[in-house]
């Protein structure tokens, strides 16, 4: 029984301040951030709003958001199932290096991220003249924004599975197996339930990264309009052309994923509990 | 309790809820300076909310309680100087043994703190107590069960207490170590003359230690009293259902007397229907021929000095079991399915609810 | 498939009866040496191309050397801030109840799902000199946008739930018994929390702070919108790298990311450290 105390607390006035000093901050860190985006998007009226998003360099932005990440996010969940199958479920050598690997790309500034594959198939790049000569086009193309953004993603799904399964150990898969199910039935009836909870999150995750990033994509996008330009390359290039309605009336639709995505999460927290966590 | 005796702590009219859980329910208490007191009773009897109401953990919704006399109520924590051993201990994991020891001392305002060298012979002077000398620059997790209890106990001891609470203080330790603990806590009660009150739900562990014991129930206080008194005399059919297993007839009592299991055991209660209680090693049991109830041994149990018997008795649908000495009266083995007599040797009449 | 075969030889595992091992460790290896691996090594690779002498010329350049001091020590500036900020939003999340408290406790994360050219553009809108907090701090004479204190801003912003989201559990499990073991020894609230709460929870503060660090040094998004990106004075490193880019000077891109890398590196190591040293006086530390 958990017995209330009258000496772990702080009085009344304490509690009340921390609660309000807490809540300015967040109010003007978090709040304010999200709230004037939507107001700046709606400063010339809905109708201003609406033809910004229509406008065809804008449509053009939102189709290459969707493709890429369309792209990177399936790949990305193939890549954590089967790296979270092998590091999860058997022990070996080198496991705990093979998991750092994987993670390196959450520590790695986004500029860098898209540093690296200008290195390897920009013009001057490793392949480069390979490249050249086979006339294929990486770097200020969709392809090289398609690797950047799987680069930026690479971890999500892997490292929401791996601690998971690792928990859950294997004895309900040998139990499966020893009653006569094959491998992948094994893993489609009894590990898939168990974690697609932590799927959903980690692709959730993912989503959000894949559709919003910036950095690493800007680098190897070239910024050619209707072209290689995502969606936040987009709100930049308005907001360098001082055309701010349309700036924030497209960043509006990136905040609004922003929040589905949280709304998600928070929903995905409460049904799988501590299946899922940062 | 006669007027005449001193109350080191004193606890009158005590109550407290936790939503619409009575814990504490109008509790009175006088504890006697440097008695060691157990608080007895089963889980949700409202000893633990007991013992942390009168540490000041706990603020009680009314009632007082007292501190040679005076109303602690507004005293500080700091100024109560209770000694306090929590279940788990509550060492502080970042702190060395010794440094545990000294928080105490090391956290008194400025003019009241010991020097540096005052503190650490202070606290080798406990470590020697606690038989921990030498393991000082330990932290808690590299120590055994018993040994963070002993510093748990150190560390409550170094500030002088007034007091010493203890809440279930062997309840996360092994069997063996269990029993060890208690003695040396016994000894160390004797060593120190501390005014000691630990929390228990283990009746052997109570009756063992304790100087008195107080049971609980439903937060109520059912009996106060020492060990004897309190197996010998227990004021309600449940204290004799606690404290050992005990079994149940339907009896009536006619003039001062009522037969219980082929005895008749004398009583003050008047005339009518009543409960007699009693204890598995109460009962005698004999060859077919003397005197008592009948009654066919339907199973046996255990292999030490003493034997479990199960009876099937006429008028009770479960079997009754009791307890007795490995060879019956006639020298010979007992015989699963062979009919005996039992007798009563004492039982405890109580008022038929 | 070799690589399979192979992996299977390398990577020598305990025997299980689970199938597949072969298979999806030989993918698993494949894609991350082509995704991570590969790119970073051409990193390194064209960076040891420069020698050494080529790079502590590059390194030194002075614009390097001053956009390289100003997103260490922004990123710096503003994970203190958020190790005190996170601490107090942490505590007030765990330990008190309020209306609205699930909706904030699920905000904490904003940072974390807002695309940074959102976060980018929103703050730079805040902080103008016309903006809703530009404008009063103008008056106060305060300037943000546009300047390095504009950095530590979005440095921030972008770090707060690093820290909230690894001492929040911390604080959670922490026994209660523990605070009320100092009282009944005579210490006060304050002392409680000094020498009993905080050295439990240091732990996870400093991987908050680590964290926040690490983030707002490689961050670019959400800083150059509310930066001014003027060099020399709020020029970030990751922006000369672009720069560089654009004037196809690859060697001088690949000489401050792997000087960043370097030197993130080196203060990870460092917060690591202190970390396993305060661990190590928690004796065991269970709550790393």
């Amino acid at each position: 029984m958990r017995i209330a105390s009258s000496v772990t607390g702080e009085s009344a006035l304490v509690k009340y301040l921390l609660i309000g000093l807490a809540l300015i901050w967040l109010a003007g860190f978090l709040l304010l951030p999200l709230i004037v985006v939507f107001v700046e998007a709606l400063r010339q009226g809905v109708g201003a709003y609406l033809t910004a998003l229509v406008h065809d360099d804008a449509l053009a932005a939102m189709r290459l958001t969707l493709l890429v990440s369309a792209i990177a996010v399936p790949a990305n969940l193939v890549f954590g199932l089967v790296a979270s199958w092998s590091i999860a479920k058997f022990r070996f050598r080198g496991r705990n290096f093979l998991i750092t690997i994987i993670d390196i790309p959450f520590s790695v500034s986004p500029v860098i991220s898209g540093l690296v594959f200008v290195l390897l198939f920009g013009a001057q790049g490793v392949f480069g003249a390979f490249l050249v000569s086979q006339k294929i086009q990486i770097i200020f193309a969709v392809p090289g924004i398609v690797l950047a953004t799987i680069f930026v993603t690479f971890p999500f799904v892997a490292r929401q599975l791996i601690p998971l399964m690792q928990a859950q150990g294997i004895d309900e898969e040998e139990a499966a197996l020893s009653l006569g199910a094959s491998g992948f039935r094994t893993f489609c009836l009894v590990t898939l339930p168990n974690i697609k909870w932590a799927l959903f999150y980690g692709v959730l995750l993912c989503n959000a990264r894949a559709m919003g990033e910036f950095g690493a994509v800007s680098v190897v996008s070239g910024h050619i309009r209707g072209l290689t330009n995502t969606m936040p390359l987009h709100v930049e290039i308005l907001y360098n052309e001082y055309n701010f309605v349309a700036a924030f009336a497209t960043a509006s639709l990136l905040a609004l994923l922003a929040l589905v995505t949280l709304g998600l999460k928070t929903l995905l927290e409460r049904r799988g509990g501590r299946d899922v966590k940062i | 309790m006669s007027k005449s005796e001193p109350v080191a702590i004193g606890v009158s009219n005590l109550s407290h809820t936790f939503g619409d859980f009575p814990a504490l329910n109008n509790v009175s208490l006088d504890v006697r300076p440097g008695e060691l007191l157990a608080l007895l009773g089963p889980s949700g009897s409202g000893k633990t909310t007991l013992l942390r109401a009168i540490a000041g953990l706990a603020r009680p919704d009314s009632g007082v309680i007292s501190f040679q006399g005076a109303d602690a109520e507004g005293l500080s924590l700091r100024d109560r100087r209770v000694g306090f051993v929590f279940q788990q201990y509550a060492l502080f994991r970042h702190m060395t043994v010794a440094d545990n020891i000294g928080f105490g001392l090391r956290v008194r305002p400025r003019r009241r703190r010991p020097t540096r060298a005052a503190i650490a012979s202070r606290v080798a002077e406990l470590l020697a107590l606690v038989q921990l000398d030498g393991l000082g620059s330990r932290f808690p997790d590299q120590l055994s069960g018993g040994q963070r209890q002993r510093v748990a106990l150190a560390r409550a001891l170094a500030i002088e207490p007034q007091v010493l609470l203890l809440d279930e203080p062997f309840g996360a330790l092994d069997a063996k170590v269990r029993k060890e603990l208690r003695q040396w806590l016994r000894g160390l009660h004797k060593e120190t003359g501390l005014t000691t009150i630990f929390v228990t739900h283990d009746q052997e562990e109570a009756m063992e230690l304790a100087d008195r014991v107080v049971i609980m129930r439903e937060g109520r206080v059912e009996q106060v009293g020492t060990p004897a008194e309190i197996y010998d005399a227990p004021a309600t059919p449940f204290v004799c259902d606690f404290l050992g297993h005990a079994f149940r007839f339907s009896v009536a009592v006619q003039g001062g007397s009522a037969r219980v299991l082929g005895a008749d055991v004398a009583t003050k209660l008047a005339d009518g229907p009543a409960l007699a209680y009693v204890r598995s090693h109460d009962v005698a049991v004999a060859p077919v021929e003397a005197n008592g109830v009948a009654a066919r041994l339907l199973a046996l149990r255990g292999s030490g000095a003493s034997l479990a018997l199960e009876f099937a008795l006429p008028g009770l649908s479960a079997p009754v079991e009791v307890l007795c000495p490995r060879v019956n009266v006639a020298g010979e083995d007992f015989v699963v399915g062979a009919d005996y007599v039992l007798t009563a040797r004492a039982a405890h009449i109580f008022p038929a609810p | 498939m070799n690589v399979a075969a192979a992996s299977s030889r390398v990577f020598a595992r305990a025997p299980s009866v689970l199938p597949g091992f072969g298979l999806t460790l030989g993918l698993t290896l494949t894609w991350t040496s082509l995704i991570v691996i590969l790119p970073l090594a051409a990193l390194f690779w064209r960076a040891s191309g420069l020698g050494f002498g080529g790079f502590v010329d590059l390194a030194s350049d002075a614009r390097v050397v001053s956009a390289l001091r100003l997103s260490f020590v922004a990123a710096i500036i503003g994970a203190a801030f958020n190790a005190a900020a996170g601490l107090l939003i942490a505590w007030v999340l765990v330990r008190y109840d309020f209306a609205g408290k699930r909706l904030v406790d699920a905000m904490i994360d904003l940072p974390f799902a807002l695309p940074t050219a959102v976060s980018g553009l929103a703050l730079a809108a805040l902080y103008a000199p016309n903006g809703w907090l530009g404008a009063p701090l103008a008056q106060l004479g305060i300037k943000i946008a546009f300047t390095p204190a504009g950095v530590v801003v979005a440095c921030m912003f972008i770090g707060l739930p690093f820290v909230v989201r690894q001492v929040q559990p911390v604080l959670a499990d922490l026994d209660r018994s523990l605070e009320e073991a100092a009282a009944t020894l005579g210490a006060s609230r304050t002392q409680t929390i000094v020498r009993v709460i905080f050295p439990a929870i240091l732990p996870a503060l400093l991987t908050g702070f680590a964290l926040a660090f690490a983030r707002g040094v490689g961050e670019y998004g959400s800083i150059i919108f509310i930066a001014g990106n003027l060099p020399f004075t709020s020029e970030i490193a990751p922006l000369l790298i672009i720069i560089r880019l654009e004037e196809f000077n690859y060697q001088g891109a690949t000489a401050i990311a792997v000087l960043m890398l370097l030197m993130s590196f080196a203060v990870l190591l460092a917060v690591n450290l202190l970390q396993s040293w305060s661990r190590r006086r928690t004796g065991g530390g269970r709550h790393a």
